[in-house]
């Protein structure tokens, strides 16, 4: 033993010196990371666009998060029968291994035609997608109610959202409200969804005297911030500041007094009672089966848990959009786009965008996004709204997206003004606010200072 | 699934070239005793030593080459991404010190960092003390079904993946899980709480999901030391008079000194470095009540895809573990 023992002290000073010298021949001979030829012409000079898909026999491959795959197949199996020399290939990763990868994906070698994001990152920056907007004005996308393509258009900074080259379209939206369990709803009097917030908290309290449960909601990972942005719209009067905050414009601030009072708000919800004792540490599996069981009068969740919450007791559940300030009011809510992009690198860049324009126009591919999916189509305004059966807590989510649409009210969400936003900021601060640690004031301006960081302003 | 691959972060994207394994081995030529400088030893004796060196170094040399590749480059080149603004893909530009200035003056950092020294309680201190006892009563046990049994029970912690445990802990700390039951069932249900979402208990609660994980693994590596010492040595002190208490002060904890330090070492790397416990139990919530370092630069890099800040804060995280683990290794030392 005693023989190849090394003095301790001796190895430790050869590793070090190891490190120092390892370390220091990279600063010398090593320039900066990163790619070096990426400084050529910018991807987002748009070529001509086509609408033919050609004859020659091709194959489409599409990236999609794993939940997803239902859909796209289904999808891919009705584009291939009206175009039978495109063959949809359908890959999935698990979301966040795909959130994680796909800038690595989409600048290596083997790139897919079509692939799901969830930000936009520094994929526009790094010159990774291709400009749609060529496409929008050959298939007429550009026609349709431009709201719901707000969220996809970034500016020549590739920052900036809300205006600039398109690059992302989708099959549907996730859309934001209120489910109702509508057997407790009736033992609180409600017959009819509230027309205004203030018939909402009136509810809400009856809800508490009546020994139930007013809401039930995923405080571990962000359910608690939803109200708290849809509260900010109501006061506010308007959704244009937290949009214009949400897209990173110069200048935007959200440390305003609809802000803190919305955050008042919140928290006097908490003070009464109308979360459970727990709220912090219920995350959006547990919430979900809750509520279906149940538990909880109101819901604030996306239309994502409707099929579920059909399967579970189609008919008990119901949905409305988050009631306005006043009576008569407009209607806003929180949307994401099921966002898919056409990759710089593609090499079937037409076929990919007919494949866009076919699941966004064609019947079936649109009952498919609300049946498989769970999410409900856009389009023009006089597209056919895909069927559910009545009472459904699917049918009244597209009825209300219907109505969301009309008055144009689609609102990104708060959690996607910056990358990290949501985890480092909105949902921590949320929680102290719920659980009386910080004032609405200091709720307001913490979040502002965070963004700007962020932004690097 | 040709997608499934992960591309590495690093080399298909940066221009650097490979590792410099040249001067970087000559800097640890001196492998095994070092000659004595300045002392007048003969020549022949020089040569000898210095041909063992060489010697020496020919064994060394695998394993340093693959250490050298795969963990000092990327930690070189760690160092060197701290100074620069980088997205991991596009063009990256020099910061300056601006990463490093970063780290010192967020305050949510403090907190992180406060947050994994106290998880040291939970992660070495309590599993390493009761280690200790626990193996101490085992060896008295004589070899057979029961001894077995108890080794195989502390160590089953360790085999599963953390993510799981974390999973699991998740399931019995939620409001209707098995620990707020118990508590009802003893009559104790004013003590019942979210615990995961409590802004008292929250950090304790994910410091004994460590305590859990970590026990056996000491109690393993405490058993095979009690296990090397000299069983004479027991009889001796129990013929001098010697209590079970002072047996175990006077033998049991000076033979255990090297397996103490490899426990204590390795724990506190566990606490200081912590991710995957807290990203699926609590996510550094409540507030920022159990939030890490580690958690923070795994939402840097993958996130905010901000590479130079992420390299910064994990060179400075490596630092503080080295400052910690150093004197501690430094008792361990016996000559």
């Amino acid at each position: 033993m005693q023989i190849i023992r090394m003095r301790p002290g001796s190895g430790r000073r050869n590793t070090l010196s190891a490190i120092t010298i390892t370390a220091a021949a990279l600063a010398l001979t090593a320039c900066a990371p990163g790619a070096a030829t990426s400084s050529s012409a910018p991807a987002s000079s748009p070529t001509a666009a086509s609408t033919s898909v050609g004859t020659a026999p091709v194959t489409l491959n599409i990236l999609v998060s794993t939940p997803d795959v239902p859909l796209f197949s289904a999808l891919g199996k009705a584009f291939h029968a009206k175009y039978g020399n495109v063959t949809v290939n359908v890959t999935s990763q698990d979301f966040n291994t795909l959130v994680t990868n796909t800038p690595h994906i989409l600048s290596g070698s083997d790139v897919p035609d079509i692939v799901r994001i969830a930000s936009f990152g520094n994929l526009v920056t790094d010159q990774l997608l291709t400009n749609l907007d060529p496409y929008a004005a050959a298939y007429g996308w550009d026609k349709w109610p431009q709201s719901q393509f707000a969220s996809t258009r970034v500016g020549a900074d590739g920052k900036q959202r809300g205006a600039g080259g398109l690059y992302g379209v989708g099959p549907g939206f996730g859309l934001t409200g209120i489910y109702y369990n509508k057997a407790l709803a009736r033992r609180i009097g409600m017959t009819e969804p509230p027309a205004t917030l203030a018939e909402f908290e009136q509810l809400l309290g009856k809800a508490k005297s009546a020994g139930l449960l007013p809401i039930l909601i995923n405080g571990e990972d962000g359910g608690t911030v939803y109200p708290l942005q849809n509260l900010q719209m109501d006061y506010a009067g308007s959704p244009q500041a937290v949009q214009t905050w949400n897209y990173d414009m110069p200048g935007a601030d959200i440390d305003t007094s609809a802000t803190i009072k919305a955050a008042a708000t919140l928290q006097q919800w908490s003070k009464e009672g109308y979360f459970s004792p727990g709220v912090n540490s219920v995350d959006q599996t547990q919430a979900p089966a809750d509520f279906a069981s149940g538990q909880g009068v109101f819901f604030p969740s996306g239309n994502w848990q409707a099929p579920g919450l059909d399967k579970a007791g189609n008919g008990k559940f119901g949905f409305f959009l988050f009631p306005p300030l006043q009576q008569g009011g407009k209607f806003t809510a929180m949307t994401a786009a099921d966002t898919l992009a056409v990759p710089a690198k593609a090499k079937h860049v037409a076929v990919a965008a007919a494949f866009l324009n076919f699941i966004q126009t064609d019947p079936t591919a649109r009952n498919d996004a609300v049946l498989l999916g769970g999410i409900v189509p856009a389009g023009p305004t006089d597209a056919a709204v895909p069927p559910a059966p009545a009472g459904s807590a699917v049918s009244a989510t597209v009825a209300a997206f219907r109505q969301l649409l009309e008055s144009n009210g689609l609102v990104d969400f708060m959690a996607n003004a910056t990358a990290s936003i949501e985890v480092n900021t909105l949902l921590p601060q949320t929680q102290l606010l719920l659980a009386g640690k910080t004032s609405p004031s200091a709720f307001a301006a913490k979040i502002q200072t965070d963004y700007e960081s962020d932004l690097g302003t | 699934m040709s997608y499934s691959r992960t591309a590495p972060r690093s080399d298909t994207a940066t221009g650097t070239p490979p590792a410099p394994s040249d001067p970087a081995l000559r800097g640890v030529a001196p492998v095994g005793p070092v000659p004595g400088r300045g002392s007048s030893a003969g020549r022949l004796r020089a040569r000898r030593v210095r041909s063992r060196q060489w010697g020496a170094l020919l064994w060394v040399a695998p394993a340093f080459l693959c250490y050298a590749a795969f963990v000092l480059y990327p930690l070189g080149q760690s160092i060197q991404y701290s100074f620069y603004n980088w997205d991991g893909i596009g063009i990256a530009t020099p910061a300056g010190l601006a990463n490093w200035q970063a780290i010192f003056t967020q305050p949510e950092l403090l907190s992180a960092i406060t947050h994994a020294f106290e998880l040291i309680v939970f992660y070495t201190l309590f599993p390493v003390g009761a280690g200790l006892a626990a193996a101490s009563l085992i060896r008295e046990l004589k070899p057979g079904p029961l001894s077995t049994i108890s080794r195989t029970i502390l160590f089953i912690p360790q085999v599963l993946p953390l993510v799981a445990a974390g999973v699991a802990w998740t399931w019995l700390y939620s409001p209707n899980g098995l620990v707020n039951q118990i508590l009802r069932a003893t009559g104790l249900g004013g003590a019942t709480r979210a615990w995961l979402g409590d802004f008292t208990f929250a950090l304790p609660a994910v410091g004994v999901i460590g305590v859990w994980v970590m026990l056996g693994f000491c109690t393993v590596l405490l058993l095979s030391g009690i296990g090397k010492i000299d069983p004479a040595l027991y009889e001796a002190a129990g013929l001098d008079g010697a209590g079970r208490l002072w047996q175990f002060r006077a033998v049991t904890l000076p033979g255990l000194r090297q397996e103490l330090v490899v426990c204590t070492t390795f724990t506190v790397v566990a606490a200081l470095a912590s991710f995957d416990v807290i990203q699926v139990s609590t996510q550094g919530g409540p507030g920022y009540q159990t939030m890490v370092p580690g958690v923070e630069i795994y939402r840097l890099t993958f996130l905010d895809q901000r590479i130079g800040q992420a390299s910064a804060l994990a060179i400075f995280l490596t630092v503080l573990v080295l400052l910690v683990v150093w004197p501690i290794q430094r008792l361990g030392r016996t000559d």
